[in-house]
């Protein structure tokens, strides 16, 4: 029997301790989905209104989907970015596991960067001409829509693959271009669906939070979107449990039970289980009420802890898969302490400085506000 | 040998460095041209110029959509494909300046942030407001750039690192001051070029031209000091790669030096002098310069590294110093983990270590393509002159394997052209061998020329007495691969040598010291390596 090649592990040792570097790694990355998912999920929210608001009794579609125009490119710029973090601690930890992956899937992996050039610049234009309610502004919408829907196959394609080194010498001898996809991995569907479809239900969240705040100044229009997106996420929530389940069938049993037995893995699942579900009840009852109730806003928040639950679930699957290859209890590391303190220290000071900006943006909006007020 | 190979048809390197070269000109332009917003925002506020804050406004809209959407996201694709192409040198890299990324990754996120700030709050922030937005967007901007700088410079020169591994002295290596008052100045001078793409039709125009130009200039003037600051810094067997003989080096410094003079005329014609001239097609080729020049200092900058990627510790077909030693003594076939062929003795093997050992920078046709290159070989005459890989043009890493790979290799090479067959007369043997010479001894000599010359050796001999010679030549210098070649195409190469030797010195006949020998590999012993950076 031919044994497994694994690259061997970097002869420097870990420049930071490894629970620093998973912290960071879970912050960073549950950060990013949340980005991610307000840029795929926002933008199929708002090709659907958009689509929708086309019809001239649609009015608070047609606004919706001139709303999340201005800030989709935000989303997807704070998406790359966080990704680029994420990306970073992931390479000190698994950087063995994840180069190898990359390259077996070498031209569709390097694809992913003019795919999101083109989602984001398809964003920018939308985000121009989307006022107007006519020409291609839609065509371009839902391409970006598709390429980010083929860009976040692409990761699950690579971060599965990252996991199954037994598959990695076959399928680099069938393709050594990189013309290859993880399509032997069961898996693979049922977590880009579940991917997909818990961004709709994550941005369904968010929207829902947004129309409460909207509300208070224009309570018909606030209440429309936290009506309508409290049913959609629901309806994506519920849709998640049955993906949810698809996908624990899917992976291998002893990693399944890793999950379903496994004290830590368990707790964190049962964890997200019960988060997920209050989540939904607290958005879905607070919604509807005539005056939706401040509910929303925990329901809102629960979401929001459970998709770190579910980063750190992912991350202890990931574990769990790579046991049998990699300890990180056993790489040696020398930390880096006084440019570790100083990274924090500039971390801090760097979101005091976004803090400020936004201040700045906020404290302007605010007195113009005021000036513009009848007295 | 540790990763798999990414097998394109194409050297795989020419990936990073087109991904590079883009790169690197916006995220210059990144840098220069949000310090040239908010001065030029200044300036316009103070001198209540309306025509000027109007340009502004518009060149951030510019500025916005190229730098946060090309310039963010090509930054990304550097990420990419230095793990697909260099998978064991960007962990190196990982592992020893993970801290400081994290840190550019801080400066990136504010940067970001102001950027979009900035580019959307004209009306809505106060003036001063929006100034400090623009600054605090160059400062991290800027500061982004001080960080991967000392990364950048790192993989050239590595200084101290090598014997502390301490990280400040990587990051604050020989070339990081003068690298990074160069960049600064790239910066500057894109920060004009590119302030002309948004050039106002009418009101403005021409303050804003000759504003610009101003900028373009003050670059150019800091550029030179700064490369010849550089330039005394880099180790010598970098400085040596810079003496002319090596074309493709002599070519892109004359383009980089000619890019540069062509826009600053262009900028003092149509920027300075007559702002009227600066029309579409003058500042498209100002962009091409740019470009150009870029692209230039990109290639002497990974030229002058070779045969490294990270000079003393990885290779530039990633192959990691350290491990070079016991590939020689154990053999591919043994210590890779990802062979497309197990058999040594099959053509597919030699194929693949082709691939593993030559694809970073090389493929069997086309640009850098090894069939021209080897046009001429035997299999044995290959096998044998890849123990001297090294001392080619100084470019090369050294043959990472044993003598069966060798062998297998030497046979995918020498099989790459058909065998050579002649029909030697009086009329075509100075033709012939001309064309064994470049095939045979012109790698690593010339017999006239600057690179290592033959003159000394070949002066005054009938070309019997040189064809004499032949078969103690690999007995001459453990360099020197043994000579093979067939009885009437030896004799055309003495014919060739001795009437080439026979001619009269050239004028600037001065032999240059090649960036090969002993120089360069005491620099590349690994035995020298501390035990953890192996």
């Amino acid at each position: 029997m031919q044994t497994i090649p694994i690259p061997h592990v970097d002869p420097l040792p870990l420049p930071g301790p490894v629970w620093l570097l998973t912290t960071l790694l879970l912050l960073v990355f549950t950060l990013h989905l949340a980005a991610m998912n307000s840029a795929l999920g926002g933008s199929i929210w708002a090709l659907w209104n958009y689509l929708r608001g086309r019809q001239s009794e649609h009015l608070y579609s047609r606004r919706l989907a001139n709303d999340l125009a201005t800030v989709l490119p935000t989303f997807l710029a704070f998406t790359v970015t966080l990704g680029v973090a994420a990306l970073l601690f992931v390479q000190v930890l698994f950087g063995n596991f994840l180069y190898t992956s990359s390259i077996l899937i070498g031209i569709l992996w390097l694809m992913v960067i003019p795919l999101v050039m083109v989602a984001y610049y398809g964003f920018y234009y939308f985000s121009f001409t989307a006022q107007r309610g006519k020409g291609i502004a839609g065509c371009v919408l839902a391409t970006s829509v598709c390429v980010l829907l083929g860009i976040a196959f692409i990761f699950v394609n690579n971060m599965t693959l990252m996991l199954s080194p037994g598959r990695w010498l076959a399928m680099y001898r069938a393709h050594p271009n990189g013309w290859n996809l993880n399509s032997g991995d069961h898996s693979v569907i049922p977590r880009y669906l579940h991917i997909v479809n818990g961004s709709i239900a994550l941005f369904s969240a968010i929207l829902a939070h947004l129309g409460m705040r909207k509300m208070k100044v224009d309570a018909e229009y606030g209440r429309w979107m936290v009506q309508r997106s409290a049913l959609v996420f629901a309806t994506c929530t519920g849709l998640q449990f049955l993906l949810g389940m698809w996908l624990l069938l899917a992976i291998p049993r002893e990693i399944a039970m890793v999950l379903l037995r496994g004290p830590l893995a368990g707790a964190v699942f049962g964890l997200a289980l019960l988060s997920v579900i209050s989540a939904m009840l607290l958005i879905l009852l607070g919604s509807l009420a005539e005056k939706p109730m401040a509910m929303v806003h925990v329901g809102f928040g629960m979401s929001l802890v459970t998709l770190f639950l579910m980063v750190c679930l992912r991350y202890l699957l990931r574990l769990a898969y790579l046991k049998p290859y990699l300890n990180l209890g056993t790489l040696a590391v020398r930390p880096q302490t006084g440019v570790i303190v100083l990274f924090l220290l500039l971390f801090v000071g760097g979101l005091a400085t976004v803090g400020y900006m936004l201040w700045l943006v906020a404290r302007s909006a605010k007195s113009r506000a005021s000036a513009v007020a009848p007295s | 040998m540790n990763y798999p190979h990414w097998q394109l048809a194409i050297p795989a390197g020419m990936l990073i460095a087109l991904v590079a070269v883009l790169h690197v000109f916006i995220s210059h332009f990144a840098v220069g041209g949000g310090f040239f917003l908010v001065v030029t925002e200044s300036l316009a506020r103070r001198q209540n110029d309306a025509a000027l804050l109007k340009y502004c406004r518009r060149h951030s809209m510019f500025f916005a959509l190229l730098t946060l959407v090309f310039g963010a996201i090509s930054g990304v694709g550097i990420w990419f494909t230095i793990g697909l192409v260099s998978p064991e040198a960007t962990s190196t890299l990982i592992h020893t300046f993970v801290w400081a990324w994290a840190i550019e990754w801080v400066f990136f996120f504010v940067e970001i942030a102001a950027a979009i700030i900035y580019a959307k709050t004209w009306e809505s922030l106060s003036a001063r407001d929006h100034q400090i937005v623009g600054w605090i967007y160059f400062i991290a901007a800027w500061m982004s750039l001080f960080v991967i700088n000392g990364i950048l410079t790192f993989m050239l020169t590595p200084g101290r690192w090598i014997e502390t591994q301490n990280f400040w002295d990587g990051i604050f290596n020989p070339t990081f001051w003068p690298s990074l008052v160069a960049r600064t100045a790239v910066s500057v001078i894109l920060a004009g070029i590119f302030g002309y793409i948004t050039l106002p039709k009418d009101e403005g125009r021409e303050k804003v031209a000759r504003w610009a130009a101003l900028w373009m200039i003050a670059g150019v003037l800091v550029l030179p000091l700064s490369l010849w600051w550089y330039l005394a810094r880099i180790p010598q067997f970098s400085q040596l790669y810079l003496n002319g003989v090596l074309i493709g080096v002599r070519h892109a410094v004359r383009g980089g030096v000619g890019f540069t003079l062509l826009a600053l005329v262009l900028v003092l014609l149509c920027g300075l002098w007559k702002p009227r001239w600066m029309r579409a097609p003058v500042v498209a080729l100002l962009v091409v310069c740019g470009l150009g020049m870029i692209g230039a200092g990109e290639y002497l900058r990974e030229f002058v590294r070779k045969p490294w990627v990270i000079n003393q510790l990885v290779y530039a077909n990633d192959q990691r110093a350290s491990q070079i030693e016991a590939l020689q003594s154990t053999g591919v076939s043994h210590t890779a983990n990802f062979l497309l062929a197990d058999d040594p003795a099959s053509a597919a093997y030699g194929e693949n270590l082709f691939h593993l050992q030559c694809g970073s920078c090389h493929a069997a046709g086309g640009y850098r393509g090894m069939k021209r290159r080897v046009d001429g070989w035997d299999a044995e005459f290959a096998a044998d002159i890849l123990q001297h890989i090294q001392m080619l043009r100084g470019t090369m890493p050294p043959y990472a394997g044993n003598e069966e790979d060798r062998k297998a290799l030497g046979s995918y090479l020498a099989g790459l052209n058909p065998a050579w067959q002649f029909n030697i007369t009086d009329g075509n043997r100075l033709e012939i061998g001309e064309k064994v010479f470049a095939s045979r001894c012109g790698h690593c000599h010339t017999v006239n020329g600057k690179f290592r010359p033959l003159r000394g050796v070949f002066e005054n001999q009938t070309p019997s007495q040189v064809q004499e010679m032949f078969p103690a030549l690999g007995m001459m210098s453990s360099n020197m691969p043994n000579f093979n070649a067939p009885d009437d195409q030896a004799l055309a190469l003495a014919f060739y040598i001795a009437q080439e030797a026979a001619k009269p010195l050239p004028q600037k006949f001065a032999p240059a010291e090649t960036p090969t020998g002993s120089s360069h590999s005491q620099l590349m012993r690994p035995a020298q390596l501390p035990q953890g950076v192996r």
